[in-house]
């Protein structure tokens, strides 16, 4: 366990729109967790265009990622009390839910769909994944933070978050044993994060 | 420690959602115990926040509108960690048991020769299977005890292989309420069973499950079941069977318990006939 522990996960992770939004991210859900509508706008305007961004990507069809949308974030109103800044940024918080929720909502009707996702999924190339982004600048970090990935990295790491594969369905579209894509996958997030840190 | 550092690989997986539900389960439970593991799995979520982030779209303007009138509809959760269920309710201690069924006979072959039933025969393999993961793991450990342990768990690995090969071996198998499955398999000659579960209800670490055996003769602890590896529990041995014992799963404190804790459990029977 070396760098991992990396101070404040606020301070290392600036925000995604504007400096600044992280902290009040924080202050916000405290609000929330008292029941505060207006705090409650407030995190709308900061991570919806995140969480919809992400579930979109994830889920594809507009109208069921409106659903997971809404979803998460009536999560967030829910729990709001059980977020601990303690165990990582609000944004970190918000974005694991909103992630999970849409993992959760392919495998559950990848059965019936499973061929269509395949092809759909598998040949989305990482340069799309900054397409229709809000803020240029984050995109441009990470597209760069992605470029610096070795290619089965970068394709490991591009399907399981963006294409909602577990590591052994990445590995097979790969071609790769599962044990190389689980060691490339944290391989990816650990340089991911430390060339995302720097940037900051 | 190899398992361990198996374990620690599924962290990239985990941190991507990337990850079977019983990797993730595992995971959760290793997440428990592991700070330093908890504090990897934080920090590299904040980078996939970011690439969350990369992927931002804003949604249809009217969706604000419903969010914001379900939130309104929603009662919110209170702060905390949700209440452990009380001692006497835990989710999953008893299970029925359907015995005759799975009760298996010696057949006659053409060659006059008994052949075990082909479920037997596929519990028997799934359990030496564990047997064979337990003596690894005794492999793994440092050099000092190590003949001991391993001949410690060839005596295991043989006293298991006995039960499962005793000509009047009998299989029971049983769905454990709230999540998981038990298979039994027990000798009537040798008045031992040989007891092995699957995808028990993960515990706190500070809990785990223990066996018991409840009959006429008085509740004796078998033994505490070792955490599971692979989501696979045991197998142990259960020696001593007398009639009328029944078989009873708890939730207990770690260290153990001289009586089963709480309501006394609805039993498995057993059936023993001596």
């Amino acid at each position: 366990m070396t760098a991992i522990d990396r101070s404040d996960p606020d301070r290392a992770r600036p925000s995604a729109a504007e400096p600044g939004a992280a902290a009040d991210l924080n202050t916000c859900l405290r609000l929330v967790a008292r029941g505060d509508a207006d705090a409650f706008d407030t995190v709308y305007d900061q991570v919806a265009a995140t969480v919809f961004g992400i579930v979109r990507r994830v889920v594809r069809d507009p109208a069921q990622s409106e659903e997971v949308t809404q979803d998460v974030l009536l999560e967030v109103w829910r729990n709001a009390a059980k977020f601990d800044p303690g165990r990582g940024s609000a944004t970190a918080w918000v974005m694991t839910l909103a992630h999970r929720r849409a993992v959760d909502r392919v495998r559950s009707v990848q059965k019936e769909s499973e061929r269509e996702r395949r092809t759909a999924v598998a040949d989305v190339p990482f340069d799309e994944v900054a397409e229709a982004v809000e803020s240029s600048l984050e995109r441009e970090r990470v597209r760069r933070c992605l470029g610096s990935l070795t290619e089965l990295q970068r394709e490991s790491v591009t399907l399981a978050y963006y294409g909602g594969y577990t590591y052994s369905q990445v590995a097979s579209l790969l071609g790769v044993p599962g044990g190389t894509i689980k060691t490339r996958m944290r391989d990816a997030l650990i340089r991911l994060r430390d060339c995302l840190g720097v940037a900051s | 420690m190899r398992h361990t550092r198996d374990l620690h690989t599924l962290a990239g997986p985990y941190a991507m959602d990337a990850i079977s539900p019983p990797d993730r389960a595992r995971f959760d439970r290793h997440l428990a115990r592991c700070e330093d593991c908890a504090r990897e799995i934080a920090s590299l979520r904040e980078a996939t926040a970011r690439l969350a982030a990369a992927a931002a779209v804003s949604p249809p303007p009217a969706l604000k509108a419903r969010v914001m009138a379900a939130a309104a509809a929603t009662r919110q959760r209170p702060p905390g960690p949700e209440p452990e269920p009380a001692l006497g309710t835990w989710p999953l201690r008893t299970w029925p048991l359907r015995t005759q069924p799975f009760r298996t006979r010696p057949l006659r072959t053409r060659q006059g020769r008994p052949t075990p039933s082909r479920r037997l025969v596929m519990a028997a393999s799934a359990v030496a299977a564990a047997a064979a993961v337990a003596a690894a793991v005794v492999f793994g450990v440092s050099s000092g005890g190590m003949r001991d342990q391993l001949s410690q768990a060839q005596a295991r690995s043989q006293q298991v292989a006995a039960v499962l090969t005793a000509r009047d071996a009998t299989m029971m198998t049983g769905a454990v309420r709230g999540g998981g499955t038990v298979t039994i398999v027990m000798s009537h000659s040798m008045r031992e069973l040989v007891f092995t579960a699957a995808a028990l209800h993960a515990l706190p670490a500070s809990r785990g499950y223990e066996l018991w055996l409840i009959g006429p003769a008085g509740d004796r602890a078998v033994i505490m079941l070792p955490p599971a590896r692979h989501g696979m529990t045991g197998p142990v041995v259960a020696s001593g069977l007398r009639p009328g014992d029944h078989l009873a799963l708890t939730a207990e404190p770690a260290s153990g318990a001289a009586h089963p804790a709480g309501r006394p459990t609805t039993p498995m029977m057993l059936d023993v006939v001596l």
